[in-house]
């Protein structure tokens, strides 16, 4: 008998479609993956389920009695748990305080010692090593993820569903996460992880329902598909190839010199060269100090770093000075640094350009903005309504393509991209990885953060590794291996 | 925009005030009172304006009615010294002045704007009783073009109207068309964003208050037009005012979101309420509770539609 059953579940937003036809079971003591592109559905089935969402129709089955008007707080008290693709932390609050956040009567005093002791017992147990005391906001996303895990691990849970947990999480974290799941799956627990990495749901998953256009389309056992079926049962082709052909040579032998770069994390200053069309990744564990070097380099960190491009010095300011000197970042933290999530789609891209799209009096020629987000939207197959639909009324990995188009629209000469395929579907991820590669080929330097190791190795010419805020070590494609990235990432030689 | 108008109740809660006050007094809908009305709504509604564009970007301004009465005391006083043009010309300046303060205060020193206006405010007005000696003081006698923004009309609408719903279509104009527009609005939802994509939140965090001080300091010389006075005393509380304004016009005060030509409708339905309850003879003390309470229902119905 399954623990969960959904059936004919369908769900419009104002018109929208979202969900169509959804079938699936789940039963305890398996982990069910969910498979779709990007709009596919999935966060909008898990919130129906969590009763985030109301469905416009079907039922909802769990543990054999029917949920009708179910709510989040109904569907907790049931026992079952979400963590959501976009966090729900409050970013002022502790740690500790996050996890425990609406439970206990709130009648009783609060014990503090007690709260912040059960949290670290209770981070500690699951494998993760965070000050309890210390607020959200200074937590980096991995720490946020695993904070939210241990949020919706603090209470009775019978079904845990977590939506994309792994996006933001690094190889070794992941790891843990596994390791946890595993465990709870051993324990009778039903659990439906979704993520775009295939790998991921080969290792981890017992079964896969793959979701297309807010259909179900197949369930399958794990054990019994491949990769490329999975593919093609997905996106309804198969992909030849994920990462493009590389070209580059060193050819006309422009350099970025960057001396002295201090950032949050490094005890000594770094250095660092790129290569006129070179991809040159930064590999290393999450915290390692990745993103605050993109940070420095994009003026955000007060230091006295040197930058030199073809023989000519160049200041590091703030962001805007950077952007003026044709350089561009897209940062890892999509909902707080990457998009405006109440402005429009269209807004959103058009942010970074505005200045190239109005007059000399500052007035936006409106025809021409519209003409411009049209083409990037083509360009990168964002899956939207109308372009003046808020940023939030998308998926999450449209989302993430919609802030890869508002930097596409500066044109960069230096283009640091963050985990640039975060929440991404295996389709998309690919086209993204084309028009990096196209970018590079035209003459850009690229500077990428990435902790999937295989879109690491796969895209970059060149990788340098950092750890506690320092660079240790670097690899040339010759080199490139697994092994050897992890080894030098966590230290050990 | 259709869509827009339909789901917000803003229009609503306007066009019935409109028709019931229409029902409860004849004389609501004669010429010489709606010409009145539009003398009042004028200036208040411009620092509505101003109020509006801070409280998108997130802030708040507090001063406006300090910098209301400062103005108008200090162009009575000038009157006397300079040219007529001159004397408008640095009442303008000091405005912006002001409003420069503040905003240098918000957006370089990170002040808390409640904090930053508040202290203004009471510099401020301050400095209005310092320069009055704390009595009004009436305007020079060749001041006739201002009087003439207070009380004069071009076909029946006054001309302090005719500014205000200029300036109004201006800054709807700004916010639609005009890159520092979009920088507004985006500043007020996610200011950290706004930063790493290369625009100065400073500078235009600067600028609303800025915008805000002018159009404060244009109010003050309708008002002094139309009573021919500068008084220290004038103002109190009507920040508050303003800040209703843009509230009832379901603005956000988070900011980010709002609209100016609801904003316009709120200011009207404010006016309105005053008008039609001086016009039934509601004694004042009754008058603050009524409107009170309708900004209450007002925020109410309007919070149900979003
Ligand atoms: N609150 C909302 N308002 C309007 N449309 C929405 C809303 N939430 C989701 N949608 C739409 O519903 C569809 C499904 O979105 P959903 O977030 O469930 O996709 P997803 O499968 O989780 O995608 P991803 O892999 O990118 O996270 C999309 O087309 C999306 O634009
Ligand atoms: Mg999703």
């Amino acid at each position: 008998m399954p623990m969960l059953k959904l059936r004919h579940i369908k769900k419009y937003f104002a018109g929208v479609k979202a969900l169509e036809d959804v079938n699936l079971e789940v039963t305890s003591g398996e982990i069910h993956a969910l498979l779709g592109e990007n709009g596919a559905g999935k966060s909008t089935l898990m919130k129906v389920i969590s009763g985030a969402h109301l469905a416009d129709e079907g039922e909802i089955i769990f543990e054999n009695k029917p949920l009708l008007k179910t709510s989040p707080s109904i569907s907790k008290s049931l026992g079952i748990s979400i963590i959501y693709q976009e966090f729900s932390l409050v970013e002022d609050l502790s740690v500790a305080e996050n996890i425990y956040l609406g439970k206990g009567s709130s009648m009783k005093w609060l014990n503090w010692n007690h709260i912040n002791k059960s949290a670290e017992v209770l981070l500690h147990s699951l494998g993760f090593q965070i000050n309890v005391r210390q607020k959200v906001a200074k937590l980096s996303i991995a720490e946020q993820q695993i904070v939210e895990i241990a949020k919706a691990l603090s209470s009775d849970v019978k079904l845990l569903i977590l939506d994309e947990p792994s996006a933001v999480l690094g190889t070794a974290e992941l790891a843990k996460l596994f390791v946890l799941l595993r465990s709870l799956r051993d324990r009778g627990v039903a659990i439906i992880y979704i993520s775009h990495h295939l790998d991921e749901l080969l290792e981890l998953t017992d079964r896969i329902t793959v979701l297309k256009d807010g259909r179900s389309v197949e369930t399958v056992f794990t054990k019994d598909i491949s990769k490329d079926d999975l593919v093609t049962l997905m996106i309804g082709r198969s992909i030849s190839q994920m990462y493009p052909q590389k070209r580059y040579t060193a050819l006309d032998g422009k350099q970025i010199q960057i001396n002295n770069l201090q950032t949050v994390m490094s005890v000594e200053p770094i250095s660092l060269i790129l290569n006129k069309g070179e991809i040159l990744g930064i590999g290393g564990l999450v915290g390692a100090g990745r993103t605050e070097i993109l940070d420095s380099l994009f003026g955000n960190y007060n230091n006295r770093a040197e930058i030199i491009i073809d023989n000519k010095k160049m200041v590091l300011r703030h962001p805007k000075g950077m952007i003026e000197g044709g350089w561009g970042m897209v940062p890892e933290d999509r909902k707080r640094l990457g998009g405006i999530l109440p402005m429009s789609i269209k807004e959103n891209i058009s942010l970074t350009n505005l200045g190239k799209i109005s007059n000399r009096w500052g007035f936006i020629n409106l025809r021409k903005e519209k003409e411009i987000v049209l083409q990037l939207i083509q360009k990168l197959q964002i899956k939207i309504g109308s372009m003046d639909d808020p940023l939030a009324s998308l998926s999450g990995g449209n989302q993430q393509k919609v802030i890869l188009a508002k930097w596409l629209n500066v044109a960069p000469q230096v283009l640091l991209v963050d985990e640039p395929t975060r929440g991404v579907d295996v389709g998309a991820r690919a086209e993204i990885y084309t028009i990096i590669q196209e970018l590079a080929d035209q003459g850009v330097y690229i500077l990428m953060v990435s902790s999937d190791m295989d879109e690491l190795m796969g895209l970059s010419d060149r990788i340098v590794i950092v750890r506690k805020g320092q660079l240790i070590g670097e690899l040339q494609k010759s080199d490139f291996s697994e092994e050897i990235i992890l080894r030098m990432a966590l230290g050990a030689n | 925009m259709k869509e827009k108008l339909l789901k917000n109740n803003t229009l609503i809660i306007f066009l019935l005030l409109l028709i019931g006050s229409s029902l409860v007094s004849d004389s609501f809908l004669s010429g010489n009172n709606l010409q009145n009305l539009l003398r009042q709504v004028a200036p208040i509604g411009l620092v509505s304006i101003g109020m509006f564009l801070v409280i998108l970007t997130g802030g708040i301004d507090l001063s406006v009615g300090s910098i209301l009465a400062f103005i108008g005391v200090a162009f009575a006083i000038l009157s006397y010294e300079v040219y007529f043009a001159a004397a408008i010309a640095i009442v303008l300046l000091l405005g912006i002045g002001i409003g420069a303060i503040s905003g240098y205060l918000v957006a370089y020193q990170r002040m808390a704007p409640f904090i930053a206006t508040l202290a203004l405010m009471t510099i401020v007005r301050g400095a209005g009783f310092l320069a009055s000696k704390g009595a009004p003081i009436s305007v020079g006698e060749h001041s006739a073009a201002i009087m003439y923004l207070g009380t004069g009309s071009i076909f029946g609408i006054p001309v302090s109207a005719l500014l205000f719903f200029g300036l109004f279509i201006a800054v709807f104009v700004l916010l639609k068309y005009h890159v520092v527009g979009r920088h507004i609005i985006a500043i007020g939802s996610n200011e950290e964003a706004v930063r790493l994509s290369g625009i100065s939140v400073e500078r235009t965090k600067c600028l609303v208050y800025i915008i805000s001080g002018f159009l404060t300091a244009l109010a003050a010389l309708m008002v002094v037009g139309r009573t021919g006075v500068g008084s220290p005393n004038i103002g109190i509380g009507m920040e508050l005012d303003a800040i209703a304004a843009v509230v009832i016009g379901g603005t956000s005060l988070a900011g980010g979101r709002g609209s100016v030509f609801f904003t316009l409708l709120g200011v009207f339905i404010l006016g309105m309420i005053g008008n039609i309850m001086n016009l039934l003879d509601v004694t004042a003390y009754l008058q603050q509770l009524i409107k009170g309470i309708i900004i209450i229902l007002a925020v109410l119905f309007q919070k149900r539609s979003i």
